[in-house]
């Protein structure tokens, strides 16, 4: 009797996992398609210190409606994002932002490290399978060149394009190295499993430059500011001297 | 002359309003925003108080917490609020500098109040102080409480003035080098060092410095320490090497983490020490005249500079006109001068933040420029005291 009763047990809950497995296979599949036919691009809009970042991600025809996007930046210490700015532009985008350290906004970039922000799209645009996300940045002041050099260089990687569906929960299927613990959500409540896509063209990071002192010129800068403060100081001394009240 | 003046103040408010109007309209319809970025960090501040925590909670806020307490109705009212409240103390710096024209008498009663109307239209319809207040600057809140201080020490009202003095002090510490000219006014005329011995200087600092205490203590209460140090200390040994202006700029930034760092910043007060002490000296019985030297000579040597230090002088330029010796050619030439440095300040500045040049050499030759507009004008103004 017992063994009847447990074999009808173990049947069903076998019948049950195939249907699981044959659901999860449905949701998940598609997965695997996208990550032969998206693409990630950056790149640098604006001049000067304060700049843009462009980011176009083209995802695949099959990618489904439900599927939420999360692009990860991993930022160079040369440049900075201010989260009042950002919190202050929120309801101009369709896109929210989580940053993962506080970040202080006056360092020079000698003085600091990178720092990491997941971005989520939304993917409800007139082009749903085109996003483009548009973040403002602003360059640190680098620390003097010894060498005499007037440029330093900033390297922005392209974001890394990560994709999950709240239907396929199960991502055992996909290889391990392409899937990662990451918020769920831009307010960091909980923590997802996200598939990483490895996209088909591999973008190479754009570079742009910001202006450097030279420090080999400290002597005459030092000794020319001061002789010129001196000049000035005794200058208007002696007339205030000479026209005092 | 009672219309007239009327006219004037109302058309001055209704065309700051109208700035007002327009910078909502710019900053929801172009990239370009209008507002002062500045107005954002006071209001974050004022939205933490809301909150119940510190203003200092929003980095970068580093002005006294009196400030984002009486910004508050902008997060409970409206944002524009303090616009409004700065429009109006730019409008009533206007009102001061007309008074204290006329207490400090330009020929009989009729005609001084006249002049005094002219001038003071000088800064009322000045679109200078205009867009920097309409913006959301609080520089105009500063004009009217030292404006304010010179209109009560004219008219002998010391103890206004005095608590007028403290506050000013507590709002931003630069009216600190009043301290030295204010005193030597207010001396009465026997020994030296007996001389500064008197009710009225006593009056004066026990009063001005018991209203600065207080407002300290009670900030430090509330807020601890990194109120001392965002509101006092950081401005006294700030070395900020970022929208810095100063002359000081290129030699404070190949130096910043150098050795002698602390002696060159050292060498770079003594000689705006030395000017501020001469100066209190040189000009203290026409204590305006003395007071806006001081501010002329604090910003065109300090070691940082921003864009709106100036307008902390020339808010007293219009209190001190009327009693220069120079013709009209020499001050259209001295005014035309200046506004080629700030026209050059602004162009570089634009180009800085727009374009991919070469930022320091730039700002260095903009602050050599800006150094040498400041300063002939300065000078000229100097030799025509009198």
């Amino acid at each position: 009797m017992y063994i009847v009763l447990f074999s009808m047990v173990t049947c069903l809950s076998t019948c049950y996992c195939l249907i699981d497995d044959g659901k999860n296979e449905k949701h998940c599949g598609p997965l695997k398609q996208w990550f032969e036919s998206t693409s990630v691009s950056v790149e640098i809009g604006k001049k000067g210190f304060h700049r843009e970042v462009v980011t176009t991600v083209e995802l695949s025809p099959d990618v489904v409606a439900e599927v939420n996007v999360l692009l990860i930046y991993r930022w160079p210490r040369g440049v900075y994002l201010d989260p009042y700015q950002l919190a202050a532009e929120s309801d101009q985008r369709d896109w929210q932002i989580l940053l993962n350290s506080d970040i202080d906004l006056e360092v020079p970039a000698h003085k600091t490290s990178g720092f990491v922000t997941y971005v989520y799209p939304t993917l409800d645009g007139p082009s749903p399978r085109l996003l483009k996300v548009t973040i403002p940045i602003h360059g640190r002041y680098s620390e003097p060149s010894f060498i005499g050099k007037t440029f330093t260089s900033v390297n922005i990687e392209p974001p890394e394009l990560l994709l999950r569906t709240e239907k396929c929960m199960q991502l055992n299927n996909l290889d391990p190295h392409n899937v990662m613990d990451a918020p769920c959500t831009a307010d960091n409540s909980s923590t997802c499993s996200w598939v990483k896509i490895q996209c088909q063209q591999e973008h190479a990071p754009v570079s742009f430059q910001f202006p450097v002192g030279d420090r080999t010129l400290v002597m005459p800068v030092c000794g020319g500011t001061l002789l010129v403060t001196v000049i000035c100081c005794v200058a208007l001394s002696k007339y205030m001297w000479k026209h005092h009240i | 002359a009672q219309l007239q003046k009327h006219v004037l103040y109302t058309t001055s408010f209704a065309i700051r309003l109208a700035l007002v109007a327009y910078g909502d309209y710019q900053d929801r319809t172009m990239a370009v925003k209008y507002t002062d970025i500045d107005y954002h960090v006071f209001t974050d501040a004022a939205r933490f108080i809301t909150e119940g925590q510190s203003p200092y909670n929003r980095s970068t806020y580093r002005y006294t917490p009196l400030l984002a307490w009486l910004l508050t109705p902008n997060i409970y009212l409206s944002m524009v609020f303090g616009k409004i409240l700065f429009i109006v103390c730019d409008v009533l710096s206007g009102l001061l500098i007309y008074r204290i024209l006329c207490l400090r008498g330009l020929g009989s009663e009729v005609s001084s109040c006249t002049t005094a109307r002219r001038v003071s239209s000088l800064w009322l319809l000045n679109p200078l102080p205009m867009g920097v207040s309409s913006r959301g600057n609080a520089e105009s809140v500063m004009a009217a409480l030292v404006l304010g201080t010179l209109l009560c020490l004219e008219g002998r009202c010391l103890m206004r003035a005095s608590i007028l003095y403290g506050l000013s002090v507590h709002m931003k510490i630069y009216p600190v080098t009043y301290a030295l000219p204010i005193a030597l006014s207010l001396r009465t005329f026997i020994r030296f060092i007996g001389s500064f011995l008197n009710t009225e200087l006593f009056l004066f600092a026990s009063v001005a410095g018991g209203v600065f205490c207080m407002l300290t203590a009670l900030f430090y209460y509330m807020y601890g320490w990194q109120f001392l140090y965002e509101t006092y200390l950081y401005h006294l040994t700030r070395r900020d090497i970022r929208h810095n202006f100063s002359p000081y700029f290129y030699m404070l930034y190949l130096t910043a983490d150098g050795a002698w760092s602390q002696w060159l910043g050292l060498a770079a007060f003594l000689p705006q020490l030395i000017l501020l002490l001469v100066a209190s000296w040189a000009f203290h019985p026409d204590l305006a005249f003395s007071c806006f030297l001081h501010t002329a000579i604090f910003v065109s040597f300090n070691k940082v500079c921003t864009s709106q230090y100036f307008l902390w002088y020339l808010c007293l330029l219009p209190v001190v006109i009327p009693h220069l010796s120079l013709s009209l050619n020499q001050g259209v030439g001295l005014l035309l001068l200046w506004f080629a440095g700030q026209v050059i300040l602004f162009f570089v500045l634009h180009l800085n933040t727009t374009s991919d040049m070469h930022r320091v050499y730039k700002i260095v030759i903009k602050s050599a420029g800006w150094k040498m507009m400041h300063l002939i004008p300065l000078y000229a103004l100097m030799c025509s005291g009198c």
